[in-house]
């Protein structure tokens, strides 16, 4: 049961492009440690929610309430391929008001790329890239993460890795949200999962003792009606 | 205050940084400086045309031209991985966002104007030398002024397809005001008369540079992604 | 908008573009035949009293499309974008009749169709920057998108146009000084000031005829475009 103060809440969101609807009506909320995994087909709005989530989209109507910063990992990386990974994390580590390179070295060392730090993200394989991109998100500590299909196109070992830190970020009180189709990856690691069709999220299923395939089952109900 | 000072800073130092590594626009508008001026320079009859005659407005298309070819770099650099994106997610105001666009721009087209005015003494062989400070306090504001406009314009136009092509349409109608008043002055000074000849001019950049840097800076957020 | 409103501003809007029209006949017939010909120009300055009032009216369709943008980023409202766009072409439209008399007149009375004057140039790259207005509209899809971007160029284009005028002042010119304008009476002899200010009144008329038609198309569009989009999904 969600508290009387979720940290991220949003209120019958609305998000129009020109004249077509993209999301209808959405609402949720979160709580510290809730972690939630929103799945649909293509073109279900599911990007454009975490971009009004995020608060880099506005809310056509509705409003979105945000208790805490925000960090994201998206389809893009959000870096820069002529610096080095270090110099991106310095940079984007001074825009959220601290320098402190501590900060900085630790999260390298967490997402494994201390080797690698002083090398130009050009030069980063797809997996190197996206656990930069968490580093980067996770720079200034936020209490909410959104992810955008953060596993596609990882090789094992990092999605691994990957899913290691979003587990110590829920356990730390961390809320999440992250749009996936990987639902048998990441079923461990979410508290709920929410089916959005057409702009509409239809229904939030908590995943505390279901399996992958009570939870898939549920989805086909959800989108059949 | 402080800490869009410090951000604006930030994002300065991060473009120059990154100009620097690669230098393709830096070389872009220097070569492409020299060439202007060497071909207004040949472009003329030399016997009913003096250089000293066709140097101001010869040296103020080369500026112009010639920042115009590095002006889209500041915002095309932050749309291939959507850098934006997470500038924006940091707590920063728009208007240090475009402070720091704005100081990175100024400081590449100051580097520009600063390598082809010696050309330019050089071609055009114009007495320079005592109205030295005047002519860089001229060019100054100028500068500031389309570099103002252009910045806030670029934001707009990078998401065209045709960028390159819309800077310029965009952008050239605001020129008018400075550069014609850059050129008045320049050539005032070329030809030694008193500073209080162009005063008017001042007066005018002076004022087109206040209003049109604050509605820059105010109108930038509305070019943000909504 | 209702569709049906829209469509009934657009009917109000050519009935009131013909009587301008009819009324603009009017004053050619008063120009050409019932005005006294100026002493020094000729018959060739009673293009003035086309031009002077043309230019009049871009200047205000720009106001009008500048103040327009500034309603459209504090309030949102697409309406005030589809005025300041439609205000917007209307101008251009007028500044195309300013660029064609001007020289006209000119060449007559200067010897030349085209002089690098400053009002004649101040012109020109205002047309250019509608001529800007209208590409930059064209080149992006999305529509909220495109009225933000088309209203801060509005905006921008407002605040140069004192600053163009100013240039005009400090630049030595050709152009002949306001006669109307100018700080104290104005120095046009009575018959000639009455056809003057009627042909200013006529293409405030067209202006506003052409405005209602452009901007009721404007929402006929949008509801098409709503309609296509609905049916879509």
């Amino acid at each position: 049961m969600p508290p009387a103060e979720p940290v991220l809440a949003a209120r019958d969101v609305t998000r129009r492009f020109g004249h077509r609807r993209v999301l209808s009506g959405v609402s949720l909320a979160l709580s510290p440690g809730d972690a939630l995994l929103l799945v649909g087909p293509n073109g279900a709005g599911k990007t454009t929610l975490l971009r009004v989530l995020a608060g880099l989209l506005r809310a056509s109507g509705g409003r979105v309430e945000r208790r805490g910063q925000v960090g994201m990992v998206a389809h893009a990386s959000m870096l820069y391929d002529a610096l080095t990974a270090r110099e991106n994390l310095r940079f984007f580590a001074r825009l959220h008001g601290g320098a402190s390179g501590g900060r900085v070295d630790q999260l390298l060392e967490r997402m494994g790329l201390s080797a690698r730090a002083d090398e130009r993200v050009g030069a980063f394989s797809r997996g190197m890239t996206q656990r930069l991109a968490i580093a980067r998100a996770l720079l200034s500590d936020p209490e909410i993460l959104l992810l955008d299909e953060p596993l596609t196109g990882l090789d094992d070992a990092s999605s691994e890795q990957v899913l290691a830190v979003l587990g110590e970020l829920r356990a730390r009180g961390r809320t999440l949200v992250i749009a996936s189709h990987q639902l048998a990856e990441l079923m461990g690691v979410v508290t709920a999962v929410g089916f959005l069709t057409r702009g509409e999220l239809r229904a939030v299923e908590p995943t505390a003792g279901r399996d992958v395939a009570a939870i898939t089952a549920r989805y086909r109900e959800v989108a059949r009606a | 205050m402080r800490d869009a000072l410090r951000t604006a800073w930030t994002i300065a130092g991060k473009d120059l940084a990154i100009e620097w590594r690669t230098k393709t626009a830096l070389v872009s508008s220097l070569t492409f400086a020299v060439l202007v001026l060497a071909v207004l320079y040949f472009a003329r009859d030399p016997t009913a045309v003096g250089a000293v005659d066709i140097a101001p407005g010869a040296l103020w298309v080369t500026f112009t031209f010639a920042a115009m070819i590095g002006l889209n770099r500041a915002f095309l650099l932050e749309r291939e991985n959507r850098a934006m994106d997470g500038i924006l997610l940091a707590p920063v105001s728009p208007q240090a966002v475009f402070f720091g666009k704005l100081a990175a721009n100024l400081v590449f087209v100051g580097t520009v104007e600063l390598v082809s005015l010696p050309v330019f003494i050089l071609f055009y062989d114009v007495p320079i030398v005592r109205g030295l400070p005047a002519l860089v306090g001229i060019t100054a504001m100028a500068t500031l002024a389309f570099v103002a406009i252009g910045t806030l314009l670029s934001s707009m136009v990078v998401r065209t397809r045709f960028a390159e092509l819309m800077l310029p349409l965009l952008l050239l109608p605001f020129l008018v005001p400075p550069v014609v008043g850059a050129v008045q002055a320049t050539a005032r000074i070329l030809a030694d008369r008193p500073l209080s000849e162009v005063q008017g001019w001042l007066k005018l950049l002076a004022a087109f540079d206040i209003v049109f840097v604050t509605i820059s800076t105010l109108l930038f957020e509305a070019t943000l992604e909504e | 908008m209702m569709r049906e409103k829209a469509e009934a501003l657009a009917r109000r809007g050519s009935l009131l573009t013909a009587v301008a029209l009819l009324a603009l006949a009017g004053v050619y017939v008063r120009a050409l035949i019932f005005t006294p010909i100026e002493r020094f120009q000729g018959p060739a300055q009673k293009i003035f009293y086309v031009h002077a009032p043309a230019a009049w009216s871009g200047l205000m369709a720009f106001a009008i499309t500048g103040l327009l943008s500034v309603l459209y980023l504090w309030l949102r409202d697409r309406r005030a974008d589809l005025v300041a766009a439609a205000s917007a072409e209307v101008g251009l439209t007028f500044s195309v009749i300013m660029l064609t008399t001007g020289p006209l007149w000119g060449k007559p009375i200067w010897g030349t169709w085209w002089t690098w004057d400053a009002r004649l140039t101040s012109t020109l790259f205002i047309f250019l920057l509608f001529v800007g207005y209208q590409v930059l509209r064209g080149a992006i899809t999305d529509p909220e998108t495109r009225a933000r971007y088309c209203a801060v160029i509005g905006i921008l284009g407002l605040v140069l146009v004192p600053f163009i005028h100013m240039t005009v002042y400090l630049f030595r010119t050709l152009h002949p000084d306001p006669v109307v304008l100018k700080p104290g009476s104005p120095s046009l002899p009575g018959n000639m000031l009455v056809t003057l200010l009627t042909s200013f009144g006529v293409f405030t008329l067209l202006y506003l005829g052409f405005l209602a038609q452009r901007y009721a198309l404007g929402v006929l569009r949008d509801l098409n475009d709503e309609e296509a989009g609905r049916a879509v999904s």
